[in-house]
């Protein structure tokens, strides 16, 4: 049964090869947590921080990160078109799944995850240092950006009315079937719970291994097949803001190679709040 | 200066009636224990300390007061919804 790894080399490299690579001039390693104090706290040896709340976004209005913006943090982490980008994070790479989608949209040739992310490292007892690296800036010149690989919230209400797309919500079941407004421990950010009419409940941890690895080819077109998910129709993945479903598209674009493959980062903190959105609650 | 961590752990348990993953490491002279929330994965709550208990009672604490404040809505009646837009 072959890995992730091995299936998807050109986006995804393991622990081992990202500590054969630390001195790769060509290579350069960036962490994105969940816990933006975590990188402080002990960081693999070279790598770069960013924080999504910051410097992931825009921080005006609600939106990713602006291209002038971008080519500013690429440039500025020592980053060319032609590195190769490799993120990894905590909660098995959730902010490096949605730092790859960005890399993508605005077409960055190669990011890859590392599979497992921090808690890998951390588990396999590898170096980690609390020295920020220097980085020698580089010139960035970002594409358009690539809005194929994005659901805005008019397409999400075509694929919940008219059903051309399916649609993917990834947070747990207590959330998708109204339970609670948001994960135990985190703030309520929406003034109703349940799930867009129509959408499958697929948490994306389930496409995870116990170590915060990919699940194999095999057991995720299992797992997604299984729940009529197999990539005949275009999908639409969502969560809260759509970093989880940054997970789940990297899953379904890259290991599982759908054609049509959407992330929908509005996701619920825009629709739960939506005044008279349809919201079905099973 | 480089480091590794040490004694690396994950646990389940329950906290404030929530399925929960504590995880705790030492790295140089610090132990570090996060608690996740067991659906979605997320983190929560973290603490530091000197020794293992004390970082394990700070994430407690913090992790107990956030769970606490959790709001469950009562079983669902059936859709709600609101045809068309």
């Amino acid at each position: 049964m072959a890995t992730a790894v091995q299936a998807a080399s050109n986006v995804l490299v393991s622990t081992s090869w990202v500590e054969e690579h630390l001195k790769d001039a060509k290579v350069r390693v960036v962490e994105v947590d969940v816990d933006t104090k975590a990188y402080s706290e002990g960081h693999i040896p070279g790598a770069i921080g960013w924080d999504w709340g910051k410097q992931l976004c825009d921080t005006v209005r609600r939106d990713i990160i602006p291209k002038s913006k971008f080519e500013q943090l690429m440039g500025q982490a020592g980053i060319s078109n032609e590195t190769t980008v490799i993120l990894y994070g905590d909660n098995n790479n959730w902010f490096a799944a949605w730092a790859l989608w960005q890399l993508k949209i605005y077409g960055h040739p190669d990011v890859r995850l590392m599979d497992g992310g921090r808690k890998k490292w951390l588990a396999e007892s590898r170096e980690l240092t609390q020295e920020a690296p220097k980085a020698t800036p580089a010139a960035y010149r970002a594409k358009e950006p690539d809005f194929s690989i994005r659901a805005f919230l008019p397409q999400v209400q075509d694929a919940s009315s008219k059903k051309g797309a399916d649609l993917v919500d990834v947070r747990s079941p207590q959330e998708f079937t109204g339970e609670i407004l948001a994960p135990p421990g985190l703030p309520e950010t929406c003034q109703r719970g349940g799930h867009v009419p129509g959408a499958k409940n697929i948490p994306w941890a389930k496409a995870c291994n116990e170590d915060g690895t990919f699940k194999s080819v095999e057991e995720l077109k299992a797992l997604y097949g299984g729940a009529g998910i197999s990539g005949g129709k275009p999908v639409i993945a969502y969560c809260r803001i759509g970093e989880r479903s940054s997970h789940t598209w990297f899953v379904l674009k890259y290991l599982l190679g759908f054609k049509d493959v959407r992330n929908y980062d509005g996701s619920w903190t825009e629709w739960g709040n939506l005044v008279a959105a349809p919201v079905e609650k099973p | 200066m480089r480091v590794k961590t040490e004694e690396y752990r994950e646990k389940k348990e329950q906290l404030s009636g929530w399925p929960v993953k504590i995880v705790s490491y030492k790295l140089g002279n610090l132990y570090h224990v996060s608690i996740h929330n067991e659906e979605p994965g997320a983190w929560i709550a973290k603490g530091e300390g000197a020794s293992l208990a004390e970082a394990d009672g700070k994430a407690r604490k913090e992790a107990a007061e956030l769970l606490a404040k959790v709001k469950k809505s009562p079983p669902p009646t059936g859709c709600t919804s609101v045809p068309g837009f």
